[in-house]
Protein backbone atom coordinates (compact mmCIF):
# COMPACT_ATOMS: atom_id res chain seq x y z
CA UNK A 1 0.00 0.00 0.00
CA UNK A 2 2.83 2.56 0.97
CA UNK A 3 4.64 1.49 -1.98
CA UNK A 4 1.27 2.35 -4.19
CA UNK A 5 1.34 5.45 -2.77
CA UNK A 6 4.89 6.79 -2.98
CA UNK A 7 5.14 5.31 -6.90
CA UNK A 8 1.07 7.07 -7.59
CA UNK A 9 2.69 10.24 -6.32
CA UNK A 10 6.15 10.35 -8.22
CA UNK A 11 3.73 9.80 -11.34
CA UNK A 12 1.56 12.37 -10.42
CA UNK A 13 4.06 14.95 -9.42
CA UNK A 14 4.07 16.85 -12.82
CA UNK A 15 1.34 17.85 -12.98
CA UNK A 16 1.43 19.46 -8.96
CA UNK A 17 4.60 21.22 -10.55
CA UNK A 18 5.29 24.84 -10.70
CA UNK A 19 2.93 27.17 -13.07
CA UNK A 20 5.64 28.15 -15.69
CA UNK A 21 6.95 31.97 -15.11
CA UNK A 22 4.57 34.37 -17.60
CA UNK A 23 3.82 37.48 -18.19
CA UNK A 24 0.90 39.86 -18.73
CA UNK A 25 0.18 43.25 -19.63
CA UNK A 26 -1.68 45.01 -16.67
CA UNK A 27 -5.17 44.02 -17.79
CA UNK A 28 -7.78 46.84 -18.28
CA UNK A 29 -11.54 46.78 -17.92
CA UNK A 30 -13.34 45.38 -21.45
CA UNK A 31 -16.91 45.61 -21.75
CA UNK A 32 -18.20 42.84 -23.71
CA UNK A 33 -20.09 45.78 -26.13
CA UNK A 34 -18.60 47.82 -28.77
CA UNK A 35 -19.60 50.61 -26.98
CA UNK A 36 -16.65 50.10 -24.24
CA UNK A 37 -14.35 51.78 -27.50
CA UNK A 38 -15.28 55.36 -25.61
CA UNK A 39 -13.22 54.64 -22.32
CA UNK A 40 -10.21 52.61 -24.26
CA UNK A 41 -9.56 54.89 -27.50
CA UNK A 42 -12.51 57.83 -27.19
CA UNK A 43 -12.63 57.34 -30.96
CA UNK A 44 -15.93 55.22 -31.16
CA UNK A 45 -18.53 58.81 -31.48
CA UNK A 46 -16.80 59.03 -34.90
CA UNK A 47 -17.82 55.67 -36.20
CA UNK A 48 -20.55 54.01 -34.22
CA UNK A 49 -23.55 54.68 -36.99
CA UNK A 50 -21.58 53.06 -40.34
CA UNK A 51 -23.85 55.21 -42.32
CA UNK A 52 -22.79 58.32 -40.57
CA UNK A 53 -19.00 58.30 -40.20
CA UNK A 54 -17.22 61.80 -39.80
CA UNK A 55 -15.59 61.95 -42.74
CA UNK A 56 -13.57 64.82 -42.25
CA UNK A 57 -11.45 62.49 -40.71
CA UNK A 58 -10.85 60.09 -44.10
CA UNK A 59 -7.77 59.88 -46.19
CA UNK A 60 -6.09 62.24 -43.45
CA UNK A 61 -2.79 59.85 -42.85
CA UNK A 62 -2.91 60.66 -39.00
CA UNK A 63 -6.66 60.79 -38.28
CA UNK A 64 -8.03 57.90 -40.78
CA UNK A 65 -7.31 55.60 -37.47
CA UNK A 66 -9.90 57.31 -35.95
CA UNK A 67 -12.73 56.09 -38.13
CA UNK A 68 -11.59 52.68 -37.09
CA UNK A 69 -10.92 52.48 -41.07
CA UNK A 70 -14.96 51.89 -41.43
CA UNK A 71 -15.07 54.01 -44.14
CA UNK A 72 -13.71 51.40 -46.37
CA UNK A 73 -16.64 49.23 -44.81
CA UNK A 74 -20.39 49.16 -46.82
CA UNK A 75 -22.27 50.88 -47.39
CA UNK A 76 -19.87 53.84 -47.42
CA UNK A 77 -17.50 51.84 -49.55
CA UNK A 78 -19.40 50.56 -52.94
CA UNK A 79 -16.57 49.68 -54.70
CA UNK A 80 -15.83 46.42 -56.28
CA UNK A 81 -13.04 44.10 -54.82
CA UNK A 82 -11.99 40.88 -54.12
CA UNK A 83 -14.03 39.90 -51.45
CA UNK A 84 -17.07 40.36 -53.76
CA UNK A 85 -15.89 37.64 -56.26
CA UNK A 86 -15.39 35.74 -53.11
CA UNK A 87 -19.01 35.91 -52.24
CA UNK A 88 -19.94 34.85 -55.41
CA UNK A 89 -17.63 31.42 -54.54
CA UNK A 90 -19.67 31.24 -51.30
CA UNK A 91 -22.47 31.13 -53.03
CA UNK A 92 -21.70 28.58 -55.63
CA UNK A 93 -19.92 26.26 -53.06
CA UNK A 94 -22.93 26.61 -50.55
CA UNK A 95 -25.81 25.20 -52.82
CA UNK A 96 -22.79 22.80 -53.98
CA UNK A 97 -22.63 21.82 -50.28
CA UNK A 98 -26.21 21.90 -49.16
CA UNK A 99 -27.76 19.53 -52.30
CA UNK A 100 -29.43 17.56 -50.19
CA UNK A 101 -30.10 20.30 -47.30
CA UNK A 102 -28.05 18.41 -44.68
CA UNK A 103 -25.17 20.70 -45.05
CA UNK A 104 -27.73 24.11 -43.62
CA UNK A 105 -29.01 21.97 -41.09
CA UNK A 106 -25.54 21.19 -39.52
CA UNK A 107 -24.60 25.08 -39.69
CA UNK A 108 -27.42 25.54 -37.57
CA UNK A 109 -27.44 22.93 -34.75
CA UNK A 110 -26.66 24.56 -32.04
CA UNK A 111 -29.13 26.27 -28.66
CA UNK A 112 -30.31 29.96 -28.94
CA UNK A 113 -32.02 30.43 -26.04
CA UNK A 114 -33.03 27.08 -25.68
CA UNK A 115 -33.90 27.04 -29.25
CA UNK A 116 -32.48 25.48 -32.19
CA UNK A 117 -32.02 28.28 -35.12
CA UNK A 118 -33.39 27.48 -38.51
CA UNK A 119 -32.33 30.33 -40.94
CA UNK A 120 -29.39 31.68 -41.94
CA UNK A 121 -30.23 35.65 -41.57
CA UNK A 122 -28.97 36.06 -38.45
CA UNK A 123 -26.84 33.11 -38.06
CA UNK A 124 -23.24 34.87 -38.25
CA UNK A 125 -24.85 37.11 -35.17
CA UNK A 126 -24.71 34.44 -33.46
CA UNK A 127 -21.19 32.91 -33.52
CA UNK A 128 -18.95 31.59 -31.87
CA UNK A 129 -21.34 29.22 -30.43
CA UNK A 130 -21.50 26.85 -28.32
CA UNK A 131 -21.74 23.79 -30.28
CA UNK A 132 -24.07 20.51 -29.29
CA UNK A 133 -22.25 18.58 -31.95
CA UNK A 134 -18.50 19.31 -31.40
CA UNK A 135 -19.44 19.85 -27.47
CA UNK A 136 -16.94 23.41 -27.13
CA UNK A 137 -17.33 26.94 -28.77
CA UNK A 138 -16.26 27.04 -32.02
CA UNK A 139 -16.63 30.27 -34.78
CA UNK A 140 -18.46 29.67 -37.41
CA UNK A 141 -15.03 29.22 -40.13
CA UNK A 142 -14.68 25.98 -38.04
CA UNK A 143 -18.04 24.92 -38.32
CA UNK A 144 -18.33 25.22 -41.55
CA UNK A 145 -15.16 23.10 -41.81
CA UNK A 146 -16.86 20.53 -39.23
CA UNK A 147 -20.15 20.99 -41.99
CA UNK A 148 -18.67 20.15 -44.78
CA UNK A 149 -16.68 16.97 -44.09
CA UNK A 150 -19.46 15.44 -43.42
CA UNK A 151 -20.86 15.89 -46.84
CA UNK A 152 -17.71 14.84 -48.07
CA UNK A 153 -15.77 17.90 -49.08
CA UNK A 154 -12.87 19.20 -47.49
CA UNK A 155 -13.06 23.11 -46.87
CA UNK A 156 -10.05 23.75 -44.27
CA UNK A 157 -10.38 26.61 -41.61
CA UNK A 158 -8.65 29.58 -43.24
CA UNK A 159 -8.56 28.36 -46.99
CA UNK A 160 -10.16 30.56 -49.38
CA UNK A 161 -13.45 28.59 -50.15
CA UNK A 162 -13.97 28.18 -46.72
CA UNK A 163 -13.95 31.56 -45.91
CA UNK A 164 -16.00 32.49 -49.26
CA UNK A 165 -19.10 30.26 -47.35
CA UNK A 166 -18.41 31.96 -44.24
CA UNK A 167 -18.87 35.35 -46.34
CA UNK A 168 -21.85 34.27 -48.08
CA UNK A 169 -23.29 32.88 -44.69
CA UNK A 170 -22.28 36.49 -42.90
CA UNK A 171 -23.52 38.43 -45.91
CA UNK A 172 -27.06 37.01 -44.91
CA UNK A 173 -26.47 39.04 -42.14
CA UNK A 174 -25.71 42.20 -43.55
CA UNK A 175 -26.38 45.26 -41.51
CA UNK A 176 -27.45 42.82 -38.30
CA UNK A 177 -25.54 44.00 -35.32
CA UNK A 178 -23.08 41.00 -33.63
CA UNK A 179 -24.96 39.35 -30.77
CA UNK A 180 -23.31 36.75 -28.59
CA UNK A 181 -23.73 36.57 -24.72
CA UNK A 182 -20.92 36.08 -22.92
CA UNK A 183 -22.44 36.45 -19.29
CA UNK A 184 -22.58 32.91 -18.55
CA UNK A 185 -21.69 29.21 -19.67
CA UNK A 186 -19.02 27.96 -21.79
CA UNK A 187 -19.13 31.54 -23.63
CA UNK A 188 -18.60 33.21 -20.61
CA UNK A 189 -15.06 30.87 -19.63
CA UNK A 190 -14.08 31.65 -23.53
CA UNK A 191 -14.38 35.28 -22.90
CA UNK A 192 -12.26 35.02 -19.55
CA UNK A 193 -9.65 32.85 -21.53
CA UNK A 194 -9.26 35.26 -24.11
CA UNK A 195 -9.18 38.45 -22.31
CA UNK A 196 -6.00 36.84 -20.17
CA UNK A 197 -4.88 35.28 -23.54
CA UNK A 198 -4.67 38.84 -25.04
CA UNK A 199 -2.65 40.22 -22.62
CA UNK A 200 -0.73 37.05 -22.18
CA UNK A 201 3.16 38.37 -23.16
CA UNK A 202 4.70 36.12 -25.96
CA UNK A 203 7.29 35.41 -28.39
CA UNK A 204 10.58 36.61 -29.26
CA UNK A 205 9.32 40.47 -28.89
CA UNK A 206 7.67 39.51 -25.41
CA UNK A 207 4.87 41.65 -26.74
CA UNK A 208 1.23 40.53 -25.87
CA UNK A 209 -1.60 41.62 -28.45
CA UNK A 210 -2.76 43.81 -25.59
CA UNK A 211 1.24 45.89 -25.73
CA UNK A 212 -0.53 47.71 -28.34
CA UNK A 213 -4.05 47.19 -29.35
CA UNK A 214 -4.82 48.48 -25.59
CA UNK A 215 -2.01 51.10 -24.43
CA UNK A 216 -0.91 52.22 -27.94
CA UNK A 217 -4.13 52.54 -30.38
CA UNK A 218 -3.40 55.80 -32.28
CA UNK A 219 0.58 54.95 -32.28
CA UNK A 220 2.12 54.06 -35.24
CA UNK A 221 4.40 50.45 -35.83
CA UNK A 222 6.65 52.47 -38.72
CA UNK A 223 3.71 53.73 -41.27
CA UNK A 224 1.22 51.13 -39.96
CA UNK A 225 -1.31 52.63 -37.08
CA UNK A 226 -2.96 50.38 -34.46
CA UNK A 227 -6.28 49.96 -34.50
CA UNK A 228 -8.93 49.57 -31.62
CA UNK A 229 -9.91 46.13 -30.58
CA UNK A 230 -13.37 46.92 -30.10
CA UNK A 231 -16.02 46.85 -33.75
CA UNK A 232 -13.13 44.45 -35.74
CA UNK A 233 -14.71 41.10 -35.92
CA UNK A 234 -17.63 42.49 -37.60
CA UNK A 235 -15.74 42.79 -41.09
CA UNK A 236 -13.68 39.59 -41.25
CA UNK A 237 -13.83 37.30 -43.45
CA UNK A 238 -12.00 40.29 -45.15
CA UNK A 239 -10.40 41.12 -48.59
CA UNK A 240 -6.25 42.40 -47.72
CA UNK A 241 -4.71 43.78 -50.56
CA UNK A 242 -0.98 42.13 -49.69
CA UNK A 243 -2.66 38.73 -48.60
CA UNK A 244 -5.99 37.90 -50.29
CA UNK A 245 -9.03 36.80 -48.58
CA UNK A 246 -7.88 36.53 -44.49
CA UNK A 247 -10.39 34.91 -42.13
CA UNK A 248 -10.15 36.00 -38.42
CA UNK A 249 -8.09 33.34 -37.39
CA UNK A 250 -5.26 33.70 -39.91
CA UNK A 251 -4.95 37.07 -39.80
CA UNK A 252 -4.38 35.60 -35.85
CA UNK A 253 -1.41 33.67 -37.65
CA UNK A 254 0.06 36.42 -39.80
CA UNK A 255 0.31 38.98 -36.23
CA UNK A 256 1.16 35.84 -34.27
CA UNK A 257 4.60 35.97 -36.75
CA UNK A 258 4.87 39.48 -36.85
CA UNK A 259 4.65 39.10 -32.63
CA UNK A 260 7.21 36.45 -32.75
CA UNK A 261 6.45 33.02 -32.30
CA UNK A 262 5.16 30.31 -34.48
CA UNK A 263 1.65 30.46 -35.40
CA UNK A 264 -0.79 28.19 -34.51
CA UNK A 265 -3.21 26.23 -36.66
CA UNK A 266 -6.67 27.95 -37.06
CA UNK A 267 -9.57 27.10 -35.16
CA UNK A 268 -6.86 26.31 -32.48
CA UNK A 269 -8.59 26.41 -28.64
CA UNK A 270 -6.26 29.89 -28.58
CA UNK A 271 -7.72 31.02 -31.42
CA UNK A 272 -10.84 30.25 -30.60
CA UNK A 273 -11.00 32.02 -26.80
CA UNK A 274 -9.44 35.02 -28.50
CA UNK A 275 -12.14 35.20 -31.37
CA UNK A 276 -14.85 34.71 -28.60
CA UNK A 277 -13.28 38.09 -26.26
CA UNK A 278 -12.81 39.88 -29.95
CA UNK A 279 -16.43 39.31 -30.97
CA UNK A 280 -18.15 40.13 -27.69
CA UNK A 281 -16.17 43.52 -28.08
CA UNK A 282 -17.77 44.02 -31.31
CA UNK A 283 -21.58 43.59 -29.92
CA UNK A 284 -23.59 45.74 -31.22
CA UNK A 285 -22.12 46.37 -34.43
CA UNK A 286 -22.98 45.64 -37.75
CA UNK A 287 -22.20 42.69 -40.12
CA UNK A 288 -20.29 44.32 -42.77
CA UNK A 289 -18.84 41.70 -44.81
CA UNK A 290 -17.72 41.42 -47.76
CA UNK A 291 -15.05 44.63 -46.95
CA UNK A 292 -11.11 45.25 -47.80
CA UNK A 293 -8.72 46.64 -46.22
CA UNK A 294 -5.03 47.92 -46.45
CA UNK B 1 -9.22 4.04 -1.77
CA UNK B 2 -12.21 4.92 -3.89
CA UNK B 3 -11.64 8.81 -3.44
CA UNK B 4 -7.43 7.94 -4.65
CA UNK B 5 -8.66 6.64 -7.86
CA UNK B 6 -10.99 9.70 -8.19
CA UNK B 7 -8.38 12.11 -7.09
CA UNK B 8 -5.84 10.55 -9.41
CA UNK B 9 -8.62 10.45 -12.63
CA UNK B 10 -9.26 14.55 -11.87
CA UNK B 11 -5.90 15.25 -11.80
CA UNK B 12 -4.71 13.30 -15.27
CA UNK B 13 -8.16 14.77 -17.09
CA UNK B 14 -7.30 18.78 -16.13
CA UNK B 15 -3.73 18.00 -16.51
CA UNK B 16 -3.71 16.58 -19.47
CA UNK B 17 -2.80 18.63 -22.69
CA UNK B 18 -4.24 16.34 -24.81
CA UNK B 19 -7.44 17.59 -24.63
CA UNK B 20 -7.31 18.72 -27.77
CA UNK B 21 -5.84 16.51 -29.80
CA UNK B 22 -3.17 19.78 -30.97
CA UNK B 23 0.07 20.22 -30.39
CA UNK B 24 0.96 24.09 -30.18
CA UNK B 25 3.78 25.26 -32.31
CA UNK B 26 2.44 23.06 -34.79
CA UNK B 27 3.10 25.07 -37.90
CA UNK B 28 6.81 23.94 -37.74
CA UNK B 29 8.88 22.12 -40.82
CA UNK B 30 11.96 20.82 -39.35
CA UNK B 31 13.17 20.30 -42.86
CA UNK B 32 13.52 23.79 -43.78
CA UNK B 33 16.23 26.17 -42.23
CA UNK B 34 13.63 28.75 -40.65
CA UNK B 35 11.60 25.93 -39.51
CA UNK B 36 8.83 28.11 -38.90
CA UNK B 37 6.12 28.41 -41.54
CA UNK B 38 3.17 31.08 -42.41
CA UNK B 39 -0.10 30.87 -44.05
CA UNK B 40 -0.94 31.27 -47.51
CA UNK B 41 -4.22 31.80 -49.29
CA UNK B 42 -4.83 30.10 -52.44
CA UNK B 43 -7.60 31.50 -54.92
CA UNK B 44 -10.59 28.79 -55.52
CA UNK B 45 -8.65 26.06 -53.11
CA UNK B 46 -10.36 24.05 -50.19
CA UNK B 47 -6.80 23.94 -48.48
CA UNK B 48 -4.33 26.36 -46.54
CA UNK B 49 -1.17 26.41 -47.83
CA UNK B 50 2.23 27.13 -45.57
CA UNK B 51 5.63 28.16 -46.98
CA UNK B 52 8.70 28.92 -45.26
CA UNK B 53 8.94 32.22 -43.07
CA UNK B 54 11.96 34.15 -43.46
CA UNK B 55 12.83 33.53 -39.66
CA UNK B 56 13.02 30.67 -36.88
CA UNK B 57 10.83 31.67 -34.31
CA UNK B 58 10.28 28.16 -32.41
CA UNK B 59 13.24 28.94 -29.48
CA UNK B 60 9.64 31.43 -28.30
CA UNK B 61 6.74 30.51 -26.14
CA UNK B 62 3.53 30.19 -28.20
CA UNK B 63 0.27 32.24 -27.30
CA UNK B 64 -1.82 29.83 -24.95
CA UNK B 65 -2.17 26.92 -22.04
CA UNK B 66 -0.56 24.69 -23.85
CA UNK B 67 2.88 26.03 -24.24
CA UNK B 68 4.57 25.35 -21.14
CA UNK B 69 7.80 26.92 -21.41
CA UNK B 70 8.49 29.78 -19.27
CA UNK B 71 9.47 33.13 -20.19
CA UNK B 72 13.34 34.22 -18.59
CA UNK B 73 12.72 36.05 -15.51
CA UNK B 74 13.88 39.89 -15.50
CA UNK B 75 17.91 39.56 -15.29
CA UNK B 76 21.09 42.02 -14.50
CA UNK B 77 23.31 42.62 -17.65
CA UNK B 78 26.70 41.14 -16.82
CA UNK B 79 28.32 44.02 -18.36
CA UNK B 80 31.99 44.64 -18.26
CA UNK B 81 33.71 48.04 -19.82
CA UNK B 82 35.18 49.10 -21.89
CA UNK B 83 32.31 49.31 -24.94
CA UNK B 84 34.35 48.08 -27.52
CA UNK B 85 31.03 49.18 -30.36
CA UNK B 86 31.10 50.28 -33.41
CA UNK B 87 28.64 52.79 -34.41
CA UNK B 88 28.37 52.28 -38.07
CA UNK B 89 27.30 48.44 -37.14
CA UNK B 90 25.23 49.79 -34.60
CA UNK B 91 23.43 51.55 -36.50
CA UNK B 92 22.75 48.75 -39.35
CA UNK B 93 21.44 46.86 -36.42
CA UNK B 94 18.81 49.41 -35.38
CA UNK B 95 17.87 49.76 -38.70
CA UNK B 96 17.35 46.42 -39.69
CA UNK B 97 13.94 45.09 -38.82
CA UNK B 98 15.38 41.34 -38.49
CA UNK B 99 17.63 42.43 -35.83
CA UNK B 100 17.50 45.70 -33.33
CA UNK B 101 14.20 46.98 -35.32
CA UNK B 102 14.38 49.74 -33.03
CA UNK B 103 13.03 51.96 -36.02
CA UNK B 104 9.39 50.46 -35.83
CA UNK B 105 8.70 52.07 -32.20
CA UNK B 106 11.75 54.62 -31.84
CA UNK B 107 13.02 57.50 -34.39
CA UNK B 108 16.46 57.97 -34.73
CA UNK B 109 17.95 59.87 -37.07
CA UNK B 110 17.73 59.66 -41.03
CA UNK B 111 14.46 57.15 -41.13
CA UNK B 112 11.62 58.62 -42.62
CA UNK B 113 8.48 56.78 -40.99
CA UNK B 114 9.53 56.32 -37.42
CA UNK B 115 7.51 54.52 -35.06
CA UNK B 116 5.83 56.78 -31.99
CA UNK B 117 5.10 53.55 -30.02
CA UNK B 118 8.81 55.09 -27.96
CA UNK B 119 10.50 57.80 -27.03
CA UNK B 120 12.81 59.62 -29.88
CA UNK B 121 16.36 59.04 -29.78
CA UNK B 122 17.58 61.73 -32.08
CA UNK B 123 19.56 63.56 -29.40
CA UNK B 124 20.32 60.80 -27.18
CA UNK B 125 23.83 61.62 -26.24
CA UNK B 126 22.23 64.59 -24.43
CA UNK B 127 20.21 62.50 -22.28
CA UNK B 128 23.84 61.44 -20.60
CA UNK B 129 23.78 58.08 -19.88
CA UNK B 130 25.81 55.85 -18.66
CA UNK B 131 27.26 52.76 -21.37
CA UNK B 132 26.40 50.41 -18.40
CA UNK B 133 23.16 51.94 -17.94
CA UNK B 134 22.06 52.10 -21.99
CA UNK B 135 23.44 48.53 -22.10
CA UNK B 136 21.02 47.40 -19.34
CA UNK B 137 18.23 49.27 -20.67
CA UNK B 138 18.67 47.05 -24.02
CA UNK B 139 19.63 43.83 -22.56
CA UNK B 140 16.77 43.24 -20.39
CA UNK B 141 14.30 46.71 -20.03
CA UNK B 142 12.21 45.16 -17.45
CA UNK B 143 14.80 45.82 -14.87
CA UNK B 144 14.99 49.82 -14.99
CA UNK B 145 11.43 50.08 -16.58
CA UNK B 146 8.80 47.60 -15.95
CA UNK B 147 6.18 48.96 -17.50
CA UNK B 148 7.45 49.58 -20.87
CA UNK B 149 7.01 47.45 -23.79
CA UNK B 150 10.60 46.74 -25.06
CA UNK B 151 11.63 43.32 -26.02
CA UNK B 152 14.15 42.15 -23.73
CA UNK B 153 16.56 42.05 -26.65
CA UNK B 154 19.85 40.11 -24.40
CA UNK B 155 17.41 38.10 -22.15
CA UNK B 156 15.83 36.66 -24.92
CA UNK B 157 18.67 35.98 -27.55
CA UNK B 158 17.35 38.17 -29.85
CA UNK B 159 20.61 40.74 -29.77
CA UNK B 160 24.12 39.32 -28.71
CA UNK B 161 26.59 40.81 -26.50
CA UNK B 162 28.57 42.44 -28.92
CA UNK B 163 25.52 43.41 -31.24
CA UNK B 164 23.88 45.29 -27.82
CA UNK B 165 28.11 47.10 -27.54
CA UNK B 166 27.25 48.38 -31.22
CA UNK B 167 24.05 49.45 -30.54
CA UNK B 168 25.06 51.60 -27.48
CA UNK B 169 27.98 52.80 -29.13
CA UNK B 170 25.72 54.09 -32.11
CA UNK B 171 22.95 55.81 -29.50
CA UNK B 172 26.41 57.26 -27.63
CA UNK B 173 27.12 59.00 -31.12
CA UNK B 174 23.66 60.89 -31.45
CA UNK B 175 24.58 64.33 -30.74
Amino acid sequence: MRNLIVVLGLLLAPAWADEPYKEYTPAEHFEPHVSGDSQLTGTYRYWKDPTKLDLRLAGHPDDSWKLNWKHLDYPFNKEMHAGHLALDRGLVLFNKLNRSGTFKNCLVMYRLNGQYVTTLRGLRTHFPAYRTDLRRVAGLEEVIEHCAALEGETLQNGSYDNSAVSIYIASQSLGMPIKIDVSSGPLREAWKRGERLFHQKVGRNNMSCASCHVGRVGQSLRATVVTSPYGDAAHYPVYRDRFGITSLHVRFAQCSLDLGFNALKPGSPAYTDVEVFLTALTNGYPVSVPSERP
Amino acid sequence: MHTIWRVILVTFLCGSPLGYGYTPGEMVDSKIPTKTLMPKVKVDSGRLEWVPYAMDLSPWPTLGEDDPRAIPRPQLAQYVAPLRGDAVRGRMIAMDTRRGNCVTCHEIPGEDWPGTFGRKLNHYKQMRMSDADIYQQIYDVRITAPRAEMPPFGALGILSDQDIRDVVAYLQSLE
